[in-house]
This record gives C-alpha cells, structure tokens and sequence, in this order.
C-alpha cells in the first residue's frame, strides 16, 4: 500500500511532524515501511510558454525554441527534441543549473546551435512511469492553456509535490489497504482523532436487479445501479490523489471505482447495465468453459472458480476481472456498481492458476473488512453523482448470509500485564486501546470488555489484545528477565556429545567439515548406495531437475564437492559431512569421508597419495572414540558390480547383521566419471545414528599389570591373500596368557618368492596370576609356530 | 738370556717410540690402529713386563716402576687424545647432519569447518550451558505439524504448492524449525515445562539467489511454563546476544505477525560494526534484524496439550545462514552450500 502524504494530511493533522518520523513510528508498531519516495523533484523549475519552433538545420528531429519564461527570467533559446513541441504550448522548463532527479541542467550547444535549459516531461521530474501514458512518456508535459507562465512552485501547481512512504503490509494488517484505515493508524500513532469523511446518501428508490449467490464462498453481495452517467475525465483532486497513490486516471466512472477500493479497501466492480443479458448477477462457481476478460484475453475457467453470471453466463471473474461483453465503456450510460465479499483462498487459487491477478483481487486475498459494505456503495453513489453527473440511484436489495457478529473481547489488566512482563496501569491500558479506535464496556475492576472495530480482522482472542497494548505503548517498557523453569538440566544427550565429539576429532585430524543440498539429480539419487537403500523422497513440485529427490546417502553430494574442488585447482583434499537421511522406509544419520589426491605430510614438500587405510584409520578411530571395541564388527569385501569402489580395495562393515560402514578407494573408471583424472579417491559412508545407538560398557580404569609381560617377536612367510586379520585372531585365541598381537612389519616385493608375503607380528604375554616362565613362554610360541605353518601353511623365519 | 745392559734406556726408548707414533694420529681410526699396534699384548712396550725375567732380582722393583710408569704415561696420552678424537668426530658427524630449519613442519593440519555448522555449534553450546535442551527434529514433516499446529490454516498462501516442496498430500520438506514446536510439546506426555532449541535444515520453493536458498538452516527456540511472559524472552535474548555477539551489543523488539506468536516481534540487535552509530553493515540505522520472535499463540498451546489459561511460552526463530553472512561478511549464500576449500579454510573452530 502507497501512502500519499498529501492524501493523507486531509484525515491527519501532520503539520508537526515528518513522513520519516511517521515511518518510524509505524514500523516499530509493526507496520513496515518499504520505502520513503518524493513523486517528483527538481530545483530552478519554471512554467514557460514556447513562442517559437523551428526545425534544426542540422537535425531531422531537433527544434530549436525560443521559450518565455515569464518576467523574472525573460526569453531563452532551447534546443528540443521533443515531437510534441510547438508554438503556443505552455511547458515546464528546468532552466540552466536544474537539479533533475537524473541529470543537471547546463547551457550547452546542440549541433551548433546554443541550448539555455530544457522542456521536460513529468518522467524527466521522477514521477513513475507507471503513472504516465505513452505520449506523456514519449513527449514533453503539455500544460494546459491557463497553466501561469514564469510560475515556479512548478511541482506545487501539478500537485507533484507529494511524498510517498510505501508499506509492505504483514499477513495481520490487511486493513492497512484501506486510506481510511492507515489514517486510523496514523492518528492513534500521533495521539489524534482522525477524520474520517462521511458522504451522503443519495439513494433514491429500490433497483428491478437481483443480485444472489449459489456458494458459500460468496457470502455477500451488494449492488447499486446508477441511471444516466456522463463519462468525462476525472477532476483533478482525483486525478492527483490516483496518480500519487500508482494508479492511471481512466475517467471519472472507473476512477471512482479505484477511488473507493484505496479509500475503503473494498474492491469495487462495475457492470453496463444494458450489456448484461437479464436483471440480474448471481454468484456461482460451478461454471465451466471459456472467459473473455476486459484485458481481451481468453481464460479457461473451470468448476470451483467464483464467476458472477447472468442468465448463467460469466460477467465476471469474480473479485479478479470483468468480462470485456459488459465492462463499462466511456458510452456506457447506467452502471451496476458492485461490492461482494469473496473468499480468499479461492480467489487465490483461480488467480493463480489462470495467472491473472490485479487490485482487487489481492485485497480479496488478504482479506476484507466484512461489515462495511453498504457504506462503502452509499460512497461510490455519492461520488457518481457529484463527479458523473447520475440522475438516479438506486438500491438493489443486498445478498448477505454473513456474520456480523460484533467482537468482543474480554480481557483483564491481570492477565496483559502477565503476558507482557510489563506493569502498566488500567488508565495507561484503557487510553491506548481507545486511541486504538477499540470500544470498551463493562470495565469492573481490572476486568473489562474490548469491542474491536470490524476492520481489523486479525483480532479474536486476549492475546491479540495484549499485542495492541504493547507495540503502541512500546517494547521498551518490557523489564528483562531470565525464566526460571523447573525443566531438567538441559544441554546435550550422550548421542549428541558422542556426534560433536566424532566431528571434532575429524577435524582435528584434517579433515574439513561441509554442507550440502539435500536435495539431488535423479542421476545421483542411486549412486554410491549401500547403507541406505530403497525408493527416495520424490518432490511432487520440484524447482529443478538437479533437486528433486531427498538423498539417502551423503557421499554423491560429497564428491560432487571433491569435483567442484578438483576444478579449481585444489586437488588433495580430505572433506567430510554428517547429515540425516530419509527415506520413505528409513531415518537415519550418515557421515561421509572423502580423500582425494594425497596427504599433506610437509605441504607439497612430502606427500603420501591417500589409501584404504587412511579412512580405515577414521573408522578406528572412531570406534575408539565411542568406546567401541573393533570385535564388535566384521569386515567384508565390497564384493559389488557397480565400478564405484575399487574391487579388490573396498569393504563393507558389519555390527551383527547390519551394515554399518562401507569404505574403499574409488574404482578408477568412477574417478574419471567424477572429473577427478587419476586421482587417489577414497571414501567412507558410515550409519552414524547406528553407531550411535551402540551399547557402550561404562568405562573402567586399566590397572597396570603387577607382574611384567614379556614380548615376542615373530617373522614368517606365507601366501599373499592370507588376510593379517585372520593371522591375528588365530594367534589371538591360542592361549589365555596372549594378551595383544599386533603387525610391524609386512613385506611383498624383489626380495621374495612372487605369491608370497613376510609378516612380522608382535606378541605380548601376561598371566595374571604370576609372572611367567621362559619355558611356558616357548611351550606359547611354539604353539604360535606350530598353528601358523598347520593352519596358514607358513614358513617361520625368525622367533 | 743375558742381562739387558741398562733397561731403564730401553723402557724410555719404547715409551718416546709409542708416544711419538703416537704424536701422528688425530683420527679415531689412527688412534684405534695406534691402539692395536702399541697397546697389544704384543706391542714392544707391553712386552717390557715380560722382560722382567732378566732383571736382576734388587732392580727388579725398580724395573716394574719404571715399566708401569711408562705404561700409565702412554696409556693416559692415548686416552686424552681418543677423548678428544672422539670429540672432535662427534662434533664432525652433527655438524654433517645440518638440516634446513626453514623447511615446512610436518602437517597437524586442522579441517575447516563449513560456517554455518559453526554459527549452529555456538549458538547450540550458548543455550546448552543456559540449560535448553537440543531437540533434533526431522527435515521431512507431516503438514499438520509444519502448519495446522502452528496455527497456519488449511488456506494460507504458505502452504500452496509455489512455496513448499511436497512429498505427498500430506507430507512435505519442512519450511519452518518451528514444527519441533508442536513434536516437542505433544510429545512431552506429562505436560512439563519445556526449554529447548532446535537446530535443522529448512526448505522453501525459492530459486537459489545470492539471498534465497531452496535450502537453509533455523534454530527455533521454545520455552514454555507458568508465567512465561515477553520479559523471559527480552531477557534470554539479551543474555544470548551478548554471547553471541559481544558484552556491548544491546537489543531492541518491533512488533510483527507470525501466526504462531502473539505478540510477535521482529528483534534488531545493536550494530557490532559502527555501535549503533550507523554504517553500511546496518544500512545507517545503526541495528540489524536478526531474528523473530513472540508468545506462544494460544491455539497453539491448545492444540499442542498444554492449557493457555495456565501455561504460557515464549518462542524465537533465528536463521543460520543470516548469522553467519553478518558476522563474516559473505556475501552469497550460495558460498555457504559450495564448500569451495578456499572459503572453508578461514573457519576453524576454536
């Protein structure tokens, strides 16, 4: 909504204060102000009359004027290249020095011939184009015949001397759409009474026309039909106050129209009466088929659009547009005026669907003030006669099956205060929801009865009360406190702490956390998808093809931020995220690890291309971290046909029965599809809200041994695809007083039968109960030996 | 065997014979051979003792003296020399193993962290220790609890189809934090007070712009108890924001409208830039919004299980992203989502 400040001061006093002063109180009382705009500007403005107009002799379009400016500054030559400058025109000259909104006026010469100041239109002043016609664009501004030459409040004398403070109205204040409202407003901000204008009742009898509705989503409908209007242009008081709020002047019967709708907020239509083919206008919205509106385009209505029909054809897109069969022409002689309440929601719901909206139909969106219907015709009436010169008015009787109920409220000083933390007094409370333009009754003690104006439609309960009372008597009057609420203690869960703390040791260890869409392509809805399998998420109204899936796995989203990486130069990098999954079957939480190119040991100095071990060294870390013991889980290979990960470098972890991890490098055909050239690429996607979830013993202090453990080391040979994993756990289990096996050295290579590999292993045994003897030490390592040539078929080198 | 003629010249002869081979070898090697040559049982000098038979048996006290003697001098000349040999070739070997001390050290590198995981571990760690619990809603929510039970009805323009992803009729990406609003109080069976935040990923039918992502992050906060009025909620956010933003920065409510609060407003907090003064950061007016705010709608409580007319709340709704592009002056969401590694490594988190 545009507030025209000059509009404005005729229901205002504002002559002490200033548009940015009112703005500021709005916008603290919830009303936001847009924008601060001047219609138009311009300094050494000055009405001139053009005396001469010849052509340029080096131009096809130039003129060179010889202008009047009136007494004060006399006759100056200006070079125009306006079409519509000729003799006789009074225009408006900025002279040499002018400050225009988008130039500076300076004496110049135009193709040789000297120039002194120029004509303007109202365009080159700042006044919107929106407002202006196409010749008021194209030309300069013809003033009229009588306008005072050498005249220099050139703005005053074309009333564009107005400012305008745009709202960006929220949900709530609908009624902020209505002049006569936002004056309201206004008023009780500055601590005034506004004035509302009335009009007279110029009604003469009752109208042969029916209006009736068959929906409920019309619940009102008012009409009135005007005999023997005249169609001329508007005044100017009309004109200047349309132009200043954004809206063309047509002539005097439409502007009344859009007069009444800015000044009311109710959307006005209006029908030629001998167009309509019966007596009658009945609200339907089972009509189906085509629609020629006034904008001469066809629409195809279809059955739940609200049309407002007569012998059940469509004469109006109800509360969007008139049909161009019975709009109102400059010829039209009587008028059916209009003013219906339709519902919102279906009004939006054809608007956009045919893509056709417009002033009226957005304050049928935003909602409308009920109750005001038959005033709101007794103005139209009033102002068809005084400007259009109507000989008859009269009535048609009123469909409406609305609730008029009035609202009260009932409230207490008890309960505001509370609400608010405040502690205003009951004559501060009762003053400020006056000045609010509420009713009181019934005040008994702190109690009492709030009547809200019907206008504002956002109020029902003692909340909305409260609201009133503190965003204009201020926010600055709340006391601060903190709540004392006798809740748990609040802070993080274990699951919570144990996540932060796997995020924290990753990026301790380099590994740099993301962010990413969820949503994703429908090429990457499948892709690297193991843990969470299954049907996606598919949006019904996607935006893009690149968004319309929910991911079900974190690491597409990942690599497509390797690759973004990789072609920007950055090419070793260690890239990590945790975020939920859904599908329709499965909720989960995943985190995922991407490495690719090497591992910055010094810098670029000494690097080391990343490996499967890298990300098995995040998972076991991990495990660590959570208190998780690695027994708990079994390893895998990968063992898939995909050419995602690398077949014989990749594997899948199990806790039971359930995939918790898969890692591995990538496949190098996956590592040229991802954009990644020959890259090292590894990853891990792991079930973290599984891990999570994982039954923990409560941690428990290890007592150092009290008797002294003894440590073998063991050489042996045997075939490559024996897996250590294997070697480790049979060695494990051979004996109670092997307490740790762990791998030194592990060699393939020259110095080596090919097929075969050396292991060196590190055994440490304790007894608990004694310290050991070398005998029963060798009797264990001999047990070692034996099992690892029995069962491995290895060959011990040294012991 | 004859008596040697005067052995007292033959012990000197051999000591200043060892002792000026002894003269020529600096290095440990030389001296080690020097060693082997004149220090063995075999060497001449250690040989003297053996000699001892043809000393007459009144000199032969003498004689061992004066063999002894010699020994000891030789012994002790070797010894200083190897000593210092020893030194010197140490000194010799680290002087050889000088590095280059302006080589880069080896990489502890620590990973970045996106800003926005940053803004929501700070603000989550800020209401922890002020005792809110971190509730942990889902992104994909039924409309009932993304709208019906935020009091946005069945009609609103919010839930056409232009502005929210669906799934289906009824389920839908969530577009407000809000909706752990209504979970967090249905689902508290027994109707205690509640004092939680929840921090989460939100979803809008927007084009990506430099301002607009079809994706981002809220943190709603919601507290709920006897006598919660908009003074506990001026006071929770003063504490946050002095937290969050420094001991100065202080915080001014205007009235709003969300369908869900009553009264609600809109909170500014004072410019950390130019203090209030006004600047570019705050567009001259010395405050910059940073989030929404209000008391619990009643409805809201009364579809959520907890009587208005005996319990109130308070709720506020702060958007991640927005946190993250002030303090850090980004200025395209879209960096955020991009995760290019030049970005990410100014952030690492303390």
């Amino acid at each position: 909504m545009k507030i025209s400040w000059n509009w404005l001061k005729q229901f205002v006093d504002l002559s002490n204060t200033t548009p940015e002063e009112v703005a500021k109180k709005l916008t603290f009382a919830g009303v936001e102000v847009d924008a601060i705009t001047k219609m138009a500007s311009g300094s050494n403005l000055v009405i001139g009359e053009i005396l001469s107009c010849e052509a340029h002799p080096d131009s096809d379009h130039l003129h060179i004027l010889k202008v009047d400016e009136g007494k004060k500054y006399g006759i100056h030559q200006i070079v125009c290249g306006a079409p519509n400058a000729k003799k006789g025109l009074k225009v408006i000259v900025a002279r040499t020095g002018a400050v225009l909104p988008e130039v500076t006026i300076e004496a110049s010469v135009i193709r040789g011939v000297e120039s002194d100041g120029m004509c303007c239109s109202l365009r080159e002043l700042g006044v919107d184009k929106n407002n202006l016609s196409e010749e008021q664009i194209a030309g300069i501004e013809e003033l009229p015949s009588d306008a005072p030459v050498g005249e220099e409040d050139v703005l005053g004398y074309l009333q564009l001397d107005d400012t305008i403070i745009e709202l960006e109205l929220l949900a709530n204040r609908s009624d902020l759409n209505a002049m006569e409202n936002v004056a309201r407003e206004v008023a009780c901000l500055l601590e005034q009474k506004p004035m509302i204008k009335e009009y007279p009742e110029t009604m003469q009898g009752k109208s042969a026309f029916k209006v009736s509705s068959l929906t409920d989503k019309c619940p009102l409908f008012g009409a009135r039909e005007i005999r023997g209007v005249v169609t001329k242009p508007s005044p100017s008081w009309l004109k200047n106050i349309l132009n200043a709020e954004g809206v063309r002047s047509i002539n005097n019967v439409v502007d009344i129209g859009n007069f009444v709708m800015l000044l009311t907020g109710q959307p006005i239509n209006m029908y030629d009466a001998d167009k309509l083919p019966e007596k009658s206008l009945e609200v339907r919205d089972d009509y189906a088929g085509s629609f020629v509106a006034m904008d001469e385009k066809t629409y195809l209505l279809q059955e739940g659009d609200l049309v407002v029909s007569s012998k059940e054809k469509p004469m109006c897109l109800g509360g969007i547009m008139t049909s161009q069969e019975c709009a109102v022409t400059p010829e039209t002689k009587n008028v059916i005026i209009e003013a219906a309440y339709f519902a919102g929601p279906s009004i939006r719901r054809t608007s956009n669907r045919i893509g056709l909206s417009s002033e009226s139909s957005a304050r049928f969106v935003k909602g409308l003030n009920p109750s005001q219907n038959e005033r709101v015709l007794q103005i139209c009436s009033a102002l068809m006669v005084e400007l259009c010169e109507a000989e008859e008015v009269l009535r048609c009787e009123t469909y409406d099956v609305m609730d008029h109920e009035k609202k009260i409220i009932k409230t207490s000083l008890g309960y505001l205060n509370a609400r608010l933390g405040t502690s205003f007094s009951l004559e501060t409370v009762l003053e400020v929801l006056q000045r609010d333009h509420m009713s009181l009754k019934n005040v008994e003690g702190e109690s009492f009865e709030v009547e809200v104006p019907p206008y504002r439609i956002d109020m029902s309960g003692e909340a909305d009360i409260s609201e009133e009372v503190i965003r204009l008597l201020g926010y600055e009057n709340i006391q601060s406190k903190l709540p004392e609420v006798s809740t748990s203690q609040g802070g993080y869960t274990e699951a919570q702490k144990n996540r932060n703390a796997i995020r924290r040791f990753l990026r301790d260890n380099g590994v740099s956390e993301c962010l990413t869409y969820s949503l994703v392509s429908e090429k990457l809805k499948d892709s690297f998808s193991y843990l969470t399998k299954g049907e996606n998420y598919h949006l019904l109204n996607p935006l893009t093809e690149d968004r319309q899936y929910l991911r079900k796995n974190l690491l597409p989203s990942l690599l497509e931020v390797a690759a973004y990486n990789f072609a920007h130069q950055e090419k070793d990098l260690a890239l990590f995220e945790v975020s939920d999954v859904d599908t329709p079957t499965e909720k989960g939480r995943h985190l995922a690890i991407v490495l690719l190119g090497n591992e910055p040991i010094t810098g670029s100095l000494h690097q080391r291309p990343y490996d499967f071990y890298n990300v098995k060294g995040y998972w076991e870390g991990i495990l660590r971290l959570l208190g998780l013991n690695e027994n708990r889980f079994r390893l895998e290979n990968l063992q898939s046909e995909k050419e995602e990960f690398h077949p014989a470098r990749s594997a899948k972890i199990y806790a039971g029965r359930q995939l918790v991890a898969v890692l591995g490098e990538l496949h190098p055909n996956k590592i040229k599809q991802l954009g990644l050239g020959k890259s090292n690429a590894v990853a891990m996607e792991i079930d973290l809200g599984a891990l999570l979830e994982m039954k923990t013993s409560p941690k428990k202090a290890s007592i150092p041994p009290k008797f002294p453990s003894i440590q073998r080391d063991l050489a042996f040979v045997l075939k490559t695809e024996v897996a250590y994993g294997d070697v480790k756990r049979e060695i494990s289990r051979l004996d109670k007083i092997i307490k740790n096996v762990e791998i030194f050295d592990v060699y393939e290579g020259d110095k080596i039968q090919k097929g075969k590999k050396s292991m060196a292993v590190s055994i440490t045994l304790y007894d608990e109960s004694k310290t050991l003897k070398d005998e029963e030490v060798q009797l264990v390592m001999k047990k070692v030996t034996d099992m690892l040539s029995m069962r491995f078929n290895a060959e011990v080198r040294a012991a | 065997m004859s008596e040697m003629e005067n052995p007292k010249q033959i012990v000197e002869e051999r000591e200043k014979e060892a002792l000026e081979a002894l003269t020529k070898e600096n290095s440990v090697q030389g001296l080690t051979e020097w060693k082997n040559s004149f220090l063995s049982k075999k060497s001449p000098l250690m040989q003297l003792m053996s000699l001892m038979r043809q000393i007459p048996n009144e000199l032969k006290a003498a004689y061992g003296k004066l063999v002894n003697d010699a020994r000891n001098a030789v012994e002790k000349a070797f010894e200083e020399k190897m000593k210092k040999a020893q030194e010197e070739a140490l000194k010799e070997k680290l002087e050889a193993e000088r590095i280059d001390l302006t080589l880069p050290g080896r990489s502890y590198s620590q990973g970045s962290i996106n800003p926005y995981w940053e803004i929501v571990d700070e603000m989550s760690d800020i209401f922890a220790s002020m005792g809110f619990d971190i509730v942990e809603g889902r992104d994909v929510e039924t409309d009932h609890f993304n709208f019906e039970l935020l009091n946005v009805p069945k009609d609103h323009p919010a839930r056409d189809m232009q502005d929210t992803f669906y799934l289906s009729d009824s389920l839908l990406l969530r577009t407000q934090t809000s909706a752990a609003q209504a979970h967090t109080m249905l689902e508290n069976e027994e109707k205690k007070p509640i004092k939680m935040i929840c921090p989460g990923k939100c979803y809008r039918r927007d084009d990506d712009d430099a301002t607009h992502s079809h994706e981002f992050g809220q943190i709603e906060g919601l507290v709920v108890d006897k006598g919660i009025s908009l003074a506990d909620l001026k006071g929770t956010l003063e504490l946050f924001v002095k937290k969050m933003f420094g001991e100065k920065r202080q915080i001014r409510l205007r009235s709003s409208f969300f369908p869900f609060t009553e009264p609600s407003v809109e909170v500014d907090v004072s410019c950390s830039k130019c203090g209030g003064k006004g600047c570019s950061l705050c567009k001259g007016t010395g405050w910059i919004e940073i989030l929404g705010a209000g008391e619990v709608h009643p409805h809201v409580l009364e579809m959520c299980g907890y009587d208005p007319k005996i319990y109130s709340g308070f709720a506020f709704g702060v958007g991640v992203e927005r946190i993250a592009m002030l303090r850090y002056g980004i200025d395209d969401i879209r960096r955020i989502y991009t995760n290019d590694v030049r970005f990410l490594k100014d952030f690492t988190e303390k």
